[in-house]
C-alpha cells in the first residue's frame, strides 16, 4: 500500500495583517492554501464579539461560494472553522490587478492587456450584480490574475452581501471608480472600459448606471 | 488502497467495483455489527479524493471537539461528504444502497489487521483510486450538489464539491 508522502498540514506563514483578520499561507490536504483568521476585538463585549465574528465569517463563506455558483472565479473554499474563526481556501498564484496596473504606470500601458483585464472585471461584476451579490470592497488589490490562465479571480468577500437594490450595486461600482482614480490614473480611463463590459454582462446595467450617475452627483463635494 | 494524513489521523481509502454483497454490508452497518467500522461511500459521486479529504478533515475536527452530528465517526464522513444538512437523505445518497456495486471504503486510523479485514469485507474487485475521475457520474453529481454549467466554467467538479462541503454549516 502507498502512503501519501505529502507534507503534513500545519505550518503557517503570516502574509498580511488587516484590521479585521490575519492572512496566513499554509497547506490543506496537500494543497497550497490561504487561512484567513478573524480575530476578536478586545474592546467589544465578548458575547457580542464572538457573535459578530461568526456571523461575518459565515457570510464571507456564503458569498464566496455564491460568486462561484454565478460563474465568477473566486478561490475554492476548503474549510470553515466556526471555533477558531478561520476560513481556509485555495491559494491563487499570480499578481494582483493593482500590481499589474502600477507596473503599467511605470513601464507603459499594454493596451491589449489592459482591455482584457478591464473586460474581465466588468464581466465579473456584471455577473455578481445580476445574481444579487454585491462585493462591497472592489479595489484592484482584491482582484488577482491567475498566472496559469490570466483569468481574473476576485478575493476578499469580507464586506459582501446580497442585495437587489440598484443603489447598492452603484455604490459597488463607485468604490471601484474611486480606487482606480486614486491609484491608477496613469493607465487612462480604465473605468469606462470596465463599464463597457459591465453593460454587456449585466441585464440590469441601465438601472445600475443611472443610479451610479445619481450617486456621483450626490456624493461629489461640489454638488 | 491508499493512506492519507488528515489532521494527525490517517484515512485509508480503497475503491471497489463489481461488489456483490452491498445488501449484507448495509444490513450489518445499520445493525452496528460491522467489524471493523468502515464508511462506505457511493463512489459514483466522487470524481477525486480531494473532496473526500475535505470531508474527512471536517469529520476529524468535529470528533476532536466532541461535536459529531451522527452516531459514529464513519457515518459522519458520509454525512459530511454530502454537503447537505439532511442526515437520512445524505446517508442514503452518499452511502451505499442494497444494489450498489461501485463503492469507496474509508477507515480512519486503520491498523494493518483492520486493513486486511476491510478487504475481505467487500466481495468485489479492488481498483486504483485513479479510476475515480473516469468512473464518476457527472450528471448525478451536478444534480446532487446543484452545480450549474456556469459554475463549471470556472471550477473543477472536485472543487465545486469541496466548496459545498466546507460551506454547508455556514448556510
Amino acid at each position: 500500500m502507498d502512503i501519501d508522502s505529502k507534507e503534513e498540514d500545519g505550518f503557517r506563514v503570516l502574509l498580511k495583517q488587516g484590521a479585521e483578520a490575519r492572512v496566513f499561507e499554509s497547506t490543506f490536504m496537500g494543497r497550497r492554501s490561504i487561512i484567513k483568521e478573524r480575530f476578536s476585538k478586545k474592546y467589544r463585549h465578548p458575547t457580542l464579539d464572538s457573535k459578530l465574528t461568526l456571523k461575518r465569517l459565515n457570510a464571507e463563506a456564503r458569498c464566496m461560494t455564491k460568486a462561484r455558483r454565478l460563474g465568477v472565479a473566486t478561490p475554492a473554499l476548503y474549510a470553515v472553522d466556526p471555533l477558531l474563526h478561520t476560513l481556509t481556501f485555495e491559494y491563487i498564484e499570480g499578481p494582483s490587478v493593482k500590481d499589474v496596473l502600477l507596473d503599467f504606470g511605470l513601464t507603459g500601458v499594454v493596451e491589449e492587456r489592459i482591455n482584457d483585464i478591464a473586460g474581465q472585471i466588468g464581466n465579473a461584476i456584471g455577473k455578481l450584480h445580476d445574481g444579487g451579490l454585491v462585493h462591497g470592497d472592489l479595489t484592484t488589490s482584491n482582484m488577482l490574475l491567475q498566472s496559469s490562465t490570466n483569468n481574473l479571480v476576485l478575493i476578499d468577500f469580507g464586506l459582501s452581501f446580497t442585495s437587489t437594490l440598484s443603489e447598492d450595486k452603484a455604490v459597488d461600482l463607485y468604490v471601484l471608480e474611486r480606487a482606480l482614480i486614486s491609484m491608477h490614473s496613469s493607465c487612462g480611463n480604465v473605468m469606462d472600459r470596465i463599464l463597457v463590459a459591465y453593460r454587456k454582462s449585466s441585464k440590469q446595467w441601465c438601472a445600475t448606471l443611472n443610479k451610479l450617475a445619481q450617486v456621483l452627483r450626490s456624493w461629489l463635494p461640489t454638488a | 488502497m491508499k493512506e492519507f494524513r488528515v489532521n494527525g489521523s490517517t484515512l485509508t481509502l480503497a475503491l471497489f467495483t463489481q461488489a456483490t454483497n452491498s445488501k449484507e454490508l448495509l444490513e450489518s452497518m445499520q445493525a452496528g455489527t460491522l467489524e471493523p467500522e468502515v464508511a462506505f461511500l457511493n463512489a459514483s459521486l466522487i470524481p477525486d479524493v480531494f473532496p473526500v479529504l475535505a470531508a474527512a478533515h471536517k469529520t476529524i475536527l468535529a470528533k476532536s471537539r466532541d461535536m459529531l452530528t451522527t452516531r459514529t465517526l464513519h457515518s459522519e464522513l458520509v454525512y459530511n461528504y454530502s454537503g447537505s444538512k439532511h442526515i437520512t437523505e445524505s446517508l442514503k445518497r452518499c452511502g451505499i444502497s442494497e444494489d450498489s456495486s461501485y463503492i469507496l471504503a474509508a477507515r480512519f486510523d486503520a491498523s494493518p489487521d483492520e486493513l486486511t479485514a476491510i478487504e475481505k469485507l467487500i466481495h468485489g474487485k479492488k481498483i486504483d483510486l485513479d479510476e475515480l475521475e473516469g468512473r464518476a457520474n457527472k450528471a448525478q453529481i451536478q444534480k446532487h450538489y446543484k452545480i450549474s454549467g456556469q459554475e463549471l466554467g470556472i471550477s473543477s467538479l472536485a472543487d465545486a464539491i469541496a466548496c459545498r462541503i466546507a460551506a454547508r454549516d455556514a448556510l
